[in-house]
């Protein structure tokens, strides 16, 4: 148990720690960079947590296409942070004053923060005891039929993002050569090969 | 866990899987059709509209679906069918616009399509997270329409800046939505309301989570303070999408809010009910004062709603059983004038350009003057001057108020439609009694002139109509509040 | 048939004033003067009837208010009072009817005159047959509104609108009076019916009323009251000033309402009320009072006045004068006797001018006139008779009842009745120097208008002048063949139950013992200030100019009208002018305006203004207003809703 939990601190240091290098990084590339290593931190949560399935997804799916596709575009947009900082300063007292209000309430809150009764029952309830069924089978229940309609709204909301993406940047340009499968294959040789007879010393 | 291994039951969300299928399949026909033009799918839209309403109406009583993350109950068909409307107008509305600027897309109707359909999700929404899959499937569809003419720098300023604020929002309302889960243990209604019922389980973080949960609905209904994205949204957006922004959405996002408010939070009323009074005169004097001093239509058009819908909070804020119902006939009267005033503005036109200045209607009495008479009665309505359709939405809420001992947000209700009323009649003023400089287009499309009529005799003729309307809205508020 | 007498003028100004665009002007002086001749025909009867004959009842048209105890049928009395007054107001009204068919030819909206008058008609005739206060008071108002339509006829004059407001304005005060008059008769006897006040007068004298914080006796306030309203209709002293300016309306009008009737219907109205005011001797000595000094007063001024009409009209308001200090005295069938004689002989008077300014195209100032009598001998005539009777002649008209009111002032054996008399006998030396003055300026001596208008000097046609010699028929027998009747021994049975006269006060039956002298002194001055204005205008033409000259500052203040119109304009019309202007700048522009609309108005632009400006349109700026909304409705709650 000491283990585990040295190791759950662990993790959450530098998860909390990779976060708030995240956002005040000035090079663009190392907030990504760190980035990643907050998802490898939290998937090592996952797994103290047993949740290995979630664990690798995170691992998979975040750091090996998100994150990276995230480096990609950051290098490649090339944005200057410093010169979008500007202007900062002149909004900090107002923004710390709201700031710092917001944080006492939220203090206030939650030290207030008492848990209504039978509350650890209803949630105890949702997650299957490991020993029953696999991590990915539970998973896999609540998604496709528990919250079914949850998850098909999130596919269509992604549908949409997808649209929209396409609606707002997708324009055909002119004097861009674009692949037709379909005028490749039709194409015959008379088309293309010209036979000509050259005199000799004549030239075409 | 023999649940997770059962399907779950389907049938009350029939018409929001159609409008779903009905979406992707317009996207299909619209990819493979590759033509640009708008009219086929946008009436095969309408058409799914159509279909879905009848699936709507075609249920009755109280159910819930997907393991009671979904309800459908006669509120949620009452502002069902009023969005239906609002949308299948607002795609009829936007034919001749896109053909005249010649951008016409075919994503145009299935964005709509998906946003109407985040919309019914709302309505029907008996979980926080359904609710906010609703929320955000319209939103987005939304952000994305209002940045649809992507060459104009207005309509993508629009865009962005209806989004950022937008996904602002909607932290907020997570965030509500994560202190209430973490003080209340569970995210659907049904439980959330044994929870506030059981003695002792309200606590200070719940009710501060409703606050940010508040919050993020009351920026969706544009009510003060987080009205600020309205104006220019309106303004920039093109003028069919602000047409659609200023009705269906705002009638989800506001029967969402009673539903929320009264169906989980119903025992809370002490707690939200100040923060909605305050909210709802903000809105209602805002909207009134800034409207004085706007030149663009467009723009009047947003102050106009903040304050439609800082009214329709009037009810609301009541909480009571006469305040839902004042409400559904607010919302009801709401959609048509709006409809017909976008209509109007849409049939403004010179030398074939738009124009959406107060000024170009000068004259419209004598160039136009069954469009002037027609948005003489729109004005009217909004002012709330009697038997027009606009009266009986402030009637009903503001009684609502006064039975509810409300009497100083009736009060302040009364007067800001005075204030109100005043640029209601300078438009008015302007049409009948300025001279024109440059007449406007004679010509007016067969379409908007058909919706002209249709909302002008509706509003015109809502006294009529006012006993079944009444009947069908108390039955909502019922159905939500139980008898 | 008692109907018809009112209702007949009503009909005939309906079918005028409506139909005057379909009938034509022809047909609109058709409709009205016969209309006025068939009621004048049936006045006639009615007076045989009623007066001779000797019947006195009520004819009810219809319950009119009723709420609570307070009930106004609108009914006819008929008395003798009722029935002299319809005959004096039908017969002149049909006259002047009749001559404005001749006057008002060249004018361009005659229907609308002729309804005014049959309007007017109508009205006073409601008055006279009131059968209770508010019924008198609605045909007190009718006769008001239709006076100011009249003077203001030719609404294009500044000077005739303005006329025309001040008489309205004046009347208004008097007005005042006579309805607070009204509420007391009705808070004191709970009725407002004729009748039942009458009857219970006598039980009533002595109580007291509560009135402005004074006690007093209840009957003597309420005399006053109506008093004032009266004075204010036939412009006793005080408020007077309208009626001169009043002579700025068309001359028949003139004629019919300020001579003949409407300005006699304080007269009428004292006469009516004699059961009151005889309970009241303190309200009686007031009326004496101001009726002297009001004949007095206005025979002054008269004497000085340039205007043809302006003479006239104060000799109108000097013979007013006689009437009330008569009623003064308890001789109200004298007062009444000589509300008959004057109507016929100063309606002659005033028609007879309007024929000379008609002759002198509208010339009305007598400096320009003069040597035309020669050319307009009918009107000369007809000037003389009238003025032979205004002077107190034997034998015309005005010598029976005026010699009657100063025997009965002076038979009165009061103070009051003393002052009354010898201002009487004042005015009267005056009355008859004015008179004659009036008529050697106007129609002897040099001409002294331009040559084009002497020319055109004309009698008028003979539609006017038929009129004239109706009126001046009873300008000469009115007086002898009444003389029994109103104020002689058959007084009793003629008027019986409709005047009412204590028998300690009546003065009419000392009028018959008084001595000689007091018989003979009104013929005498009479027959003086006729010698003196021969002397001054006809054989000793410099002699007023010299007078004048002498006696500058009196020439001025009688001129002048005794400055009661700068007084009151100082008095009372700068003050209110202030007064308004102080509310209009302070009270409405400053606080209500300043508060109310302007103010509103101007914080909601302001509102709106900075409205417009929070929208700066950054994101960012956006955002943080939701934010600090959000940490604002937060705090609120955690500091108040918990």
């Amino acid at each position: 148990m000491v283990v585990q939990a040295l190791v759950f601190y662990l993790f959450a240091a530098v998860a909390v720690a990779s976060g708030a290098m995240v956002i005040t990084s000035r090079n663009p590339v190392h907030s990504v960079l760190f980035l990643i290593l907050a998802f490898f931190n939290a998937a090592g949560l996952f797994v103290l947590m047993g949740a290995e399935f979630l664990a690798m997804i995170l691992v998979v799916v975040y750091v090996g296409a998100v994150a990276v596709l995230f480096l990609f575009v950051v290098m490649m947009l090339d944005i200057n942070f410093v010169e979008l900082r500007q202007g900062f300063i002149r909004y900090v007292p107002v923004g710390a004053a709201i700031g710092l209000v917001l944080l006492a309430e939220l203090l206030l809150i939650t030290g207030a923060w008492t848990v209504a009764p039978g509350i650890p029952n209803a949630m105890g309830a949702v997650i299957p005891p490991a020993a029953d069924v696999t991590n990915t089978h539970a998973l896999g229940g609540l998604l496709y039929t528990r919250y079914v309609y949850l998850f098909q709204a999130a596919g269509l909301i992604l549908l949409i993002a997808m649209i929209g993406a396409i609606v707002l940047t997708l324009r055909s340009r002119e004097g861009v050569r674009r692949q037709s499968i379909l005028v490749q294959n039709a194409r015959r040789r008379e088309d293309a090969v010209e036979v000509m007879k050259v005199t000799r010393g004549g030239g075409v | 866990m023999n649940a997770v291994t059962s399907l779950p039951e389907m049938a009350p969300a029939t018409a929001e899987i159609f409008l779903a299928v009905a979406g992707i399949a317009l996207l299909m026909f619209g990819v493979f059709r590759g033509s640009n033009s708008l009219r086929t799918p946008g009436w095969l839209a309408v058409l799914a509209f159509l279909v879905a309403g009848i699936l709507v109406v075609a249920r009755t009583g109280t159910d819930d679906a997907f393991f009671g993350l979904f309800i459908t109950d006669a509120f949620a068909r009452f502002a069902k069918v009023l969005i239906l409307l609002g949308s299948a107008f607002s795609i009829v509305l936007s034919f001749g616009y896109f053909e005249r600027e010649r951008k016409g897309r075919f994503e145009y109707p299935v964005l709509i399509v998906f946003a109407t359909l985040g919309m019914l999700m709302m309505v029907s929404a008996n979980d926080l997270i359904a609710l906010y899959m609703g929320l955000e499937m319209q939103s987005l569809a939304l952000y994305v329409l209002a940045s649809i003419r992507r060459d104009s720098l207005r309509s993508t300023e629009a865009g962005l800046k209806y989004f950022v604020l937008g996904a602002l929002s909607s932290g907020m309302l997570l965030y509500g939505c994560s202190l209430i889960y973490g003080f209340a243990g569970t995210t659907s209604f049904a439980g959330l309301a044994s929870v506030f019922s059981a003695e002792g389980g309200t606590s200070v973080g719940l009710v501060v989570g409703l606050v940010f949960l508040i919050c993020g609905l009351a920026f969706k209904i544009s009510a003060v303070p987080f009205h600020m994205w309205t104006p220019d949204v309106y303004e920039g957006a093109p003028t069919p999408v602000t047409a659609l922004f200023a009705v269906a959405p705002k009638v989800a996002a506001l029967a969402l809010f009673v539903r929320v408010l009264s169906g989980p939070f119903g025992d809370l009323l002490d707690s939200w009910q100040q923060i909605l009074v305050f909210v709802s005169i903000a809105s209602m004097v805002l909207g009134a004062f800034a409207a004085m001093v706007q030149t663009n239509i467009k723009r009047l058009m947003a102050y106009s709603s903040i304050g439609h819908m800082g009214y329709a909070l009037v009810g609301l804020a009541a909480g009571n059983e006469a305040g839902i119902t004042g409400v559904m006939i607010y919302l009801s009267s709401y959609i048509f004038m709006n409809i017909g005033t976008f209509a109007i503005i849409l049939g403004m036109r010179r030398d074939g350009r738009l124009v959406e200045n107060l000024s170009d209607l000068s004259g419209l009495s004598k160039s136009h003057p069954m469009m002037a008479f027609a948005l003489m009665v729109f004005m009217f309505s909004m002012a709330g001057i009697p038997p027009l359709a606009g009266f009986f939405g402030k009637w009903y809420v503001f009684m609502a108020a006064v039975q509810a001992g409300l009497f100083g947000l009736a009060v302040v209700g009364v007067l800001a439609s005075v204030v109100g009323a005043f640029y209601y009649l300078r438009i008015i003023k302007i049409m009948y009694f300025d001279e024109a400089t440059q007449p406007l287009d004679a010509r007016v499309g067969g379409d908007l002139r058909a919706i002209i009529f249709g909302s002008a005799v509706i509003t015109l003729l809502f006294l009529i109509a006012i006993s079944p309307i009444y009947d069908k809205a108390q039955q909502a508020a019922i159905s939500l509040l139980g008898a | 048939m008692y109907s018809a007498i009112v209702f007949l003028p009503l009909v005939g100004a309906l079918i005028a004033g409506f139909g005057g665009r379909v009938i034509g002007d022809r047909g609109a002086q058709i409709v009205t003067c016969g209309a006025m001749i068939v009621s004048s025909v049936l006045a006639l009867v009615a007076f045989w009837e009623v007066a001779i004959g000797g019947r006195t009842f009520t004819v009810d048209v219809l319950t009119w208010i009723a709420s609570g105890s307070f009930e106004a049928n609108w009914a006819l009395r008929w008395d003798t009072l009722t029935a002299v007054m319809v005959l004096v107001v039908t017969v002149v009204s049909t006259m002047v009817h009749v001559y404005s068919v001749g006057y008002m030819s060249h004018d361009a909206s005659i229907p609308r005159f002729m309804a005014y008058l049959s309007i007017f008609t109508f009205a006073m005739l409601m008055l006279v047959t009131a059968d209770n206060l508010v019924q008198l008071f609605f045909g007190w108002e009718g006769v008001g509104v239709a006076s100011y339509l009249l003077i203001g006829f030719w609404f294009h004059k500044p000077s005739a609108n303005a006329a025309a407001i001040k008489a309205f304005v004046v009347n208004r005060v008097g007005d005042f009076g006579f309805a607070l008059g009204i509420f007391g008769c009705f808070m004191l006897f709970d009725t407002v019916s004729l009748d039942v006040i009458f009857a219970a007068a006598p039980e009533k004298a002595g109580t007291t009323l509560n009135f402005l914080g004074m006690q007093g006796d209840a009957l003597t306030i309420i005399a006053i009251l109506l008093f004032i309203g009266a004075m204010g209709k036939s412009a006793q002293l005080g408020l007077h000033t309208w009626l001169p300016d009043a002579m700025e309306g068309p001359t028949p009008v003139s004629a019919l309402i300020h001579a003949a009737t409407m300005v006699t219907a304080g007269v009428f109205l004292v006469a009516r009320m004699s059961p009151l005011f005889e309970y009241a001797p303190i309200a009686l000595q007031v009326v004496t009072i101001v009726g002297a000094a009001t004949a007095f007063f206005a025979a002054t001024v008269g004497m000085c006045q340039n205007d043809i009409k302006r003479v006239i009209a104060y000799s109108t308001c000097s013979q007013l004068g006689y009437m009330f200090f008569a009623l003064g005295v308890s001789a109200y069938p004298a007062a009444i006797f000589h509300l008959m004689t004057h109507a016929f002989f100063k309606a002659l008077l005033f028609l007879s001018a309007g024929s000379v300014i008609h002759a002198l195209s509208d010339e009305q100032d007598m400096r320009n006139m003069g040597g035309i009598w020669k050319k307009i001998p009918f009107t000369y005539a007809m000037m003389w008779i009238g003025s032979l009777a205004l002077a107190g002649v034997p034998l015309f008209a005005g010598f029976y009842s005026k010699d009657m009111i100063l025997e009965s002032a002076y038979g009165s054996h009061t103070g009051v009745g003393q002052f009354a008399f010898w201002m009487g006998i004042a005015a009267a030396l005056m009355t008859a120097f004015y008179s004659w003055r009036l008529i050697i300026m106007t129609f002897h001596g040099t001409p002294r208008m331009s040559d084009e208008v002497l020319h055109h000097v004309h009698e008028s046609p003979k539609v006017m002048l038929i009129p004239l010699a109706f009126l001046a028929a009873g300008a000469v027998l009115s007086g002898w063949a009444g003389y029994e009747w109103f104020v002689g021994e058959g007084m009793a049975e003629f008027w019986r139950e409709s005047i009412k006269i204590l028998p300690d006060n009546n003065s009419i039956a000392a009028a018959h013992h008084v001595p000689f002298w007091v018989k003979a002194a009104p013929l005498v001055v009479g027959v003086i200030g006729i010698g003196l204005a021969y002397l001054m205008y006809m054989f000793r033409p410099h002699l007023p100019g010299l007078l004048a000259a002498r006696f500058r500052p009196i020439y001025l203040f009688l001129l002048n009208k005794w400055y009661f119109d700068e007084l009151y304009d100082w008095l009372f019309v700068k003050r209110s002018w202030q007064v308004g202007v102080a509310f209009w700048q302070g009270g409405d522009r400053a606080i209500i305006d300043g508060f109310g609309p302007d103010g509103v108005s101007a914080v909601a632009r302001n509102l709106a203004a900075r409205a417009g400006r929070l929208q700066t349109g950054y994101v960012y700026h956006y955002a943080f207003s939701m934010l600090i909304g959000v940490v604002a409705l937060v705090s609120w709650y955690l500091a108040f809703g918990g």
